[in-house]
């Protein structure tokens, strides 16, 4: 009899200390759930994450677009003014400012390489707007069920998978490890009913360190080029239908490279297995179009490949430089109304188009002129004709000189006028 | 899916804390399971539906309603048990509730008061010295605190146990708390506790058209603080009608974005902003000295009001494209029921 009660008295005090270990987990949780708290925004029908005192927030692009002066609000209903200022629609992300921010509660970025699949996450969210009016988001507690998950339109293209369960409204907010850092920012989940989009446990993030690398583009402002390398022709290793293409796993095989493109200056060569971009291990197409994808163009990887026996580490250009060049004018103070090619061989900027209507045309300006000198500064290439017309103001003129068929002349281009401030009719 | 959480957790200092959350999940199903009930609820057709959206809820009500038990808590122990409404909602059988307590021990179970916005009913057993479970401190639900819920689905005779965490603890006007713990038909009406085994509510709000769908990671449960409250109402046989709401009687539109506030669509007839003399085009700019910049505060502006209350409204009245004429309107709110 003794025995039996202090049997149970004994059982009673392992519970007690199993219930503590427990217990000691879940301050863990509870103090990551605090540290994320306040720093999530109630962003329309989504969600948002604030990472900087001043205001920076991130979402996805499905939820915020491009668009300025949406209303937001943060945990416990304060209300702020959100203005998009990149965005990077296949990639699914917007990354806005919100006005007159100072002081907010914030999560930094953390660093999703460092993930471990099985590793605790909190996802905060506002599934269904069921935070509306009381504005206390849903708090969704999970693991890490997989990485580098690869899925397009939109392109999830180096996705975190979690089981904390994301569902519609989820779109824009944080995923967070226990140690307060925003890892991901959610924004897609498998479901399993049409027209009823609840989750399944299978939700996916863009990962922090992908969001990292496109923060200079974002903070430019405007769209953001998803990273691929162009001009070479890949196929998958192991391809019957080939012959030395390696096996499947190895990487990807390049089966043609295309002259004068990107591909083709970096080096690549057909027969090459590239196996590895910045260090990432390449096992197949979709990572590799994966990997590519986590910098925006315009930015320069190193590659490593196979070739005959050993292996060779290349520089690859990502994307299209005419393309790069074409965002980088966007970018200025005013458009000129030309895009500028990407021209290596002349010193000067030769135009590779003209746009229709533009001040660049009026000023009497042509597809294939070549720019040497702005505002009596002669132009080596394209960077220093950016800094002079980064210089000037919208409505202003620039004094050009153009060579065109070997002849050399004179003009000046007046930039467009400020665009007149919104008027709401 | 939080038990899963731990038991794969990276090797470390929460290797421990995960088998430790498997052998306390093993006993809280023994002791917890001990006060979650079964109910089986036999039903007669019902062609009409329930009586409110006729015969397509009727046909969710009946045709979608899976098969087997379902879950129910004792909430006293002389024979009380707090179950989901959805649970024992439709035209029932006569002698139509059957609960089967923890030892197989079956009884007839009698509905006696519902409240159908929490999505709760007390069902009365002829028993007593049941065990009942403590109620959870209020400490004790914060966001991020473990949940388990218990059900007794689809097997009568052994309880399921989900763990998750505690989501967000104003739900549903504040009566319900969300948790991640997966919630299906069979443990709604069952019970959420904590790590400890104190109750925390009782499962709710799962029904064939609730739009976050079931096991998706959202479910509530009805605050025990809350069934307290309504417990003397219940027993008394009370089926408690939704709370009438603050109600202002207008359609909010789109209007002219010169002006922040809540554009006023239409005014309804006979209702008190009609009274209180406001057109249809007014943009309302401030309630009771409170400025109103979106339909969103004005919700909370007017929840925040009782039924009878008489508010002050300062709206602006259209009078060309960018000239607006300055009112103020006196409107009696009147009461509608809470959805």
């Amino acid at each position: 009899m003794i025995s039996l009660v202090s049997l149970v008295l004994a059982a009673a005090a392992n519970q007690d200390a199993d219930v503590e270990k427990v217990l000691e987990f879940e301050k863990k949780v509870r103090a990551c759930v605090e540290k994320a708290k306040p720093a999530y925004v109630f962003f329309g029908q989504g969600s948002g994450v604030c990472i900087s005192p001043d205001g920076w927030v991130l979402t996805n692009f499905h939820v915020a677009g491009d668009r300025d002066g949406q209303k937001v609000r943060l945990t416990g209903g304060r209300r702020f003014v959100a203005d998009v200022v990149g965005f990077d629609p296949h990639g699914d992300i917007s990354l806005c400012k919100l006005q007159g921010a100072k002081d907010l509660p914030f999560c930094e970025l953390g660093d999703s390489d460092a993930l471990e699949v099985g590793q605790t996450v909190i996802a905060v969210g506002n599934p269904f707007m069921l935070g509306n009016t009381s504005w206390e988001p849903t708090i969704t507690l999970g693991i890490v069920s997989a990485l580098h998950r690869y899925m397009d339109n939109p392109g999830y293209f180096d996705a975190i998978q979690t089981d904390a369960q994301i569902n519609p409204g989820n779109s824009g907010g944080p995923l967070i490890t226990l140690d307060g850092k925003v890892v991901g920012i959610n924004g897609r989940i498998d479901i399993k009913r049409f027209m009823n989009r609840v989750n399944t446990g299978i939700g996916y993030a863009i990962p922090s360190r992908q969001i990292e690398r496109y923060m200079k583009a974002f903070k430019e402002g405007g769209r953001a080029l998803e990273g691929c390398i162009l001009g070479i022709t890949v196929g998958e290793c192991g391809d019957e239908r080939y012959e030395n293409v390696g096996r499947y796993g190895d990487g990807v095989f390049v089966a043609g490279v295309t002259d004068g493109t990107p591909g083709a200056r970096a080096g690549f060569q057909p027969g090459d297995i590239i196996t590895e971009i910045e260090g990432y291990r390449i096992g197949n197409l979709n990572r590799f179009h994966g990997v590519a994808g986590n910098w925006p163009q315009g930015e320069t990887v190193g590659v490593r490949v196979r070739r005959a026996g050993g292996t060779v580490a290349l520089r690859a250009y990502l994307g299209d430089p005419a393309q790069v060049l074409a965002r980088e004018v966007t970018l200025l103070p005013a458009d000129p109304g030309f895009r500028p090619a990407p021209d290596e061989r002349a010193p000067g900027v030769r135009l590779a188009e003209v746009l229709k209507n533009g001040p660049a045309e009026k000023a009497g300006l042509k597809a294939g002129d070549v720019l040497r000198a702005a505002e009596g500064k002669l132009l080596r290439n394209w960077e220093d004709l950016k800094a002079v017309l980064k210089e000037k103001k919208p409505g202003e003129a620039v004094k050009l000189r153009v060579a065109r068929e070997g002849k050399e002349s004179e003009l000046e281009l007046t930039l467009p006028a400020p665009p007149p401030p919104k008027t709401r009719e | 899916m939080a038990a899963l959480s731990i038991l794969s957790a990276p090797a470390g200092a929460d290797d421990d804390a995960s088998a430790a959350l498997a052998r306390v999940l093993a006993e809280l199903r023994q002791r917890v399971g001990k006060s979650v009930v079964a109910l089986e609820v036999a039903r007669d057709s019902d062609p009409q539906g329930t009586g409110r959206a006729g015969a397509v809820a009727a046909h969710r009500d009946y045709l979608n309603r899976p098969a087997g038990p379902c879950s129910g808590v004792i909430y006293e122990p002389d024979g009380f048990i707090v179950t989901s409404y959805f649970n024992v909602s439709g035209v029932l059988k006569k002698n139509g509730i059957k609960v089967t307590l923890h030892d197989g021990t079956e009884h007839r179970g009698e509905l006696l008061g519902f409240d159908e916005r929490r999505d709760i009913a007390l069902v009365k057993i002829d028993a007593a010295g049941l065990p009942a479970l403590p109620r959870a401190a209020p400490e004790e639900i914060v966001q991020g605190a473990f949940a388990a819920a218990l059900g007794r689905a689809p097997d009568p005779a052994a309880p399921t146990i989900n763990v998750g965490i505690v989501s967000a603890v104003n739900r549903m006007k504040n009566a319900a708390v969300q948790t991640d713990a997966e919630m299906n038909y069979g443990n709604t009406g069952g019970a959420l506790v904590t790590l400890k085994g104190a109750l925390i509510g009782v499962c709710c709000n799962i029904k064939p058209d609730a739009h976050w769908g079931q096991s998706g990671g959202i479910g509530f449960a009805c605050k025990a603080s809350e069934i307290d409250k309504l417990l003397p109402r219940l027993k008394k046989g009370e089926k408690i009608d939704p709370e009438l709401r603050p109600h202002l009687g207008i359609r909010v539109g789109e209007g002219n974005p010169e002006v922040q506030g809540v554009h006023v669509a239409q005014v309804e007839k006979d209702g008190p902003a009609e009274k209180a003399g406001m057109k249809d085009g007014d943009v309302i700019v401030e309630l009771d000295g409170r400025k109103i910049e979106d339909f969103e505060e004005l919700r909370e502006a007017l929840l925040a009001k009782k039924v009878g209350d008489e508010v002050t409204l300062k709206v602006k009245r259209p009078r060309g494209p960018k000239e607006f004429e300055d009112k103020a309107l006196k409107a009696k709110l009147d009461g509608r029921p809470d959805e």
